[in-house]
């Protein structure tokens, strides 16, 4: 399972610039990024080449930071297919709470990264529908 | 498990004569001073039938110590004093309470049986991390630990590091500590690789000084895994050793043997029922060199009635409220900030530092609450704090009546003190 780090942030300049100098530092490889806001915080999406390594280092600096498990979904590059993507996870009941994508080409594919309750079921699922998902190598070196 | 079983014990009745001589020399005492020479000329202590009658004596304030700085109520010769402590007073003359010999006996002596009380013991190790100096509070209990024959460390407060490899190298079981300190000190366990409950020995926390909710006691039992007191004291009384919970963490003993207590409307001055709520006003009873008759210390509690399981007379009050000067006035509503405290703290996945500021909106007064987002129960996702924020919002609502902004912020970024703990910020005058 990869891993994606969740950190909380206060809305002011530089938090982001914070966070990367400090990964930027560890010579750790930042491979995607996301920033949900809500006004006056936010949360900070980061997949990093070590997680492991990237929360040691978040936490030693005094940041709020989370693990969180997710999956890497590779998905044809065109029309429709994340629209099958989601048809496939809803109809199996399966809540997505976040979703966004990394790469816009990956092998003449996409690659959407996906926060869902249920593990390990979801996987399963994929499986069984010939969805594609990326090792935790791959993930992490996108 | 009693120190003076004889006095902690002794009946009602008997307490109440006790208190009656006590009082009447008190008065003799008192009219020695140039402050109460004046006040009481007109009393007579043989007009003096029964305890209650104190009612009929004036009130003292901060202020009338303040306005008869330095000496005005010392009653002994100044070759007699032997130590003073006063109020930081950066503004006009500060409150100065002067002791004899006497009288530092009889204060170690109070804090020593509130110590023994909670079963602290010749065998323990005591870490005094409360502040020393004319602060009252670590000097108070360093000679009432040492009269028990504690091994006393008079660290202070603060260097957290050094706090905890006290704690750990020298197998501490007691310690007294600002609540608000407490917690913060938690935070930097984990850094150090030192496990509060494997790797140490402590079993007692005395926290004071600060107005704190149960919550928060029951945080610091559980993150240290210890009993934690609370204790109740005020410089112009000594300082610590006035009242004290007893094993059952009930209500605090007021030692009534040195003190005499009433429970007043801080509007009217009438004297209330035990049992109602109102602010504490304290008598001294054995004080040599600068006894104070009814003094009003702003602080509002309620007298407990019941008597206590453990066996000891000497009636307890509720844990302190507020003072009548922290009541905050929130569009037209009287509030604690303690009240707010206890409100938050209830839900677990809140941090343990937060602020309260006021501000003005639009004529209204506008509560906002900042949390620091507590790091062990955060998972990673927007939705999870909304939440917190919007359940946090409802309680306070539906407890306080009030509307506040609760809004979460970054872990370690709401200023720290090492001292007491500043919650409050009121914006609204500014
Ligand atoms: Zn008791």
């Amino acid at each position: 399972m990869a891993h994606q780090l969740s950190i909380f942030v206060e809305n002011s300049p530089g938090k982001l610039e914070r966070i990367t100098k400090i990964l930027a530092d560890e010579k750790l490889n930042v491979r995607g990024i996301c920033l949900a806001n809500a006004g006056e915080f936010g949360i900070v999406k980061i997949i990093v080449d070590d997680p492991d390594k990237a929360y040691d280092k978040l936490k030693e600096h005094h940041f709020t930071v989370s693990k969180r498990n997710i999956i890497a979904v590779r998905i044809d590059d065109k029309s429709g297919s994340l629209c099958n993507l989601l048809t496939i996870l809803s109809s199996n009941k399966i809540n997505i709470e976040d979703c966004y994508g990394v790469s816009v080409a990956y092998n003449n594919s996409a690659a959407i990264i996906i926060e869902v309750e249920k593990y390990p079921d979801v996987e399963s699922v994929l499986k069984k529908n010939n969805i594609e998902t990326l090792t935790d190598k791959e993930v992490y070196s996108i | 498990m009693y120190w003076e079983k004889d006095i902690e014990t002794l009946s009602f009745e008997k307490l109440k004569e006790y208190q009656l001589i006590k009082l009447k020399e008190t008065i003799f005492q008192s009219k020695k001073s140039e402050y109460y020479g004046k006040k009481l000329k007109d009393i007579d202590s043989s007009s003096i039938n029964s305890i209650s009658d104190i009612s009929n004596l004036p009130f003292t304030t901060k202020q009338d110590m303040r306005d008869n700085f330095p000496y005005g109520f010392l009653t002994v010769p100044l070759d007699d004093v032997v130590r003073l402590h006063s109020s930081s007073g950066t503004t006009g003359n500060p409150t100065v309470v002067y002791h004899s010999k006497q009288d530092l006996d009889e204060w170690t002596n109070l804090v020593a049986r509130c110590m023994y009380m909670v079963g602290v013991r010749k065998s323990d190790v005591f870490q005094n991390i409360m502040g020393y100096g004319l602060f009252t509070g670590g000097i108070g209990f360093h000679y009432g630990a040492e009269k028990l024959g504690v091994l006393t460390i008079p660290i202070g407060p603060g260097n957290s590091k050094r706090q905890i490899w006290f704690l750990k190298e020298f197998q501490v079981t007691t310690i007294h500590i600002l609540p608000s300190y407490a917690l913060r000190l938690y935070t930097f366990f984990e850094e150090l690789g030192v496990d509060p409950k494997k790797d140490l020995k402590l079993k007692t926390a005395f926290i004071g000084s600060e107005p704190h909710s149960e919550e928060i006691r029951k945080k610091i039992e559980l993150l240290y895994g210890l009993k934690a007191y609370n204790s109740y004291g005020l410089s112009e009384m000594n300082g610590p050793g006035v009242a004290f919970e007893c094993q059952y963490q009930d209500g605090l003993h007021v030692w009534e043997d040195n003190f005499y207590i009433e429970i007043i409307d801080p509007d009217t001055g009438k004297v209330l029922p035990d049992g109602e709520e109102g602010e504490l006003v304290i008598t001294t009873l054995k004080r040599d060199a600068m006894p104070l008759i009814r003094y009003r210390t702003k602080d509002l509690t309620k007298i407990i009635p019941e008597k206590c399981k453990c066996g000891r007379t000497h009636r307890r009050i509720d844990r302190i409220k507020g003072r009548s000067d922290d009541m905050l006035i929130i569009n037209g509503v009287n509030i604690f900030p303690v009240q707010i405290e206890k409100t938050i703290m209830k839900v677990p996945e809140v941090g343990d530092n937060y602020i309260i500021e006021l501000k003005k909106e639009n004529f209204m007064d506008k509560v906002f609450v900042k949390i620091e987002i507590n790091e062990n129960t955060f998972h990673g996702t927007l939705n999870e704090i909304e939440k917190l924020q919007k359940k946090i919002t409802e309680e306070l609502k539906s407890e306080l009546g009030i509307n506040p902004v609760v809004k979460f912020v970054e872990s370690g970024s709401l200023p720290q003190s090492e001292g007491k703990a500043v919650r409050v910020y009121d914006l609204r005058n500014k």
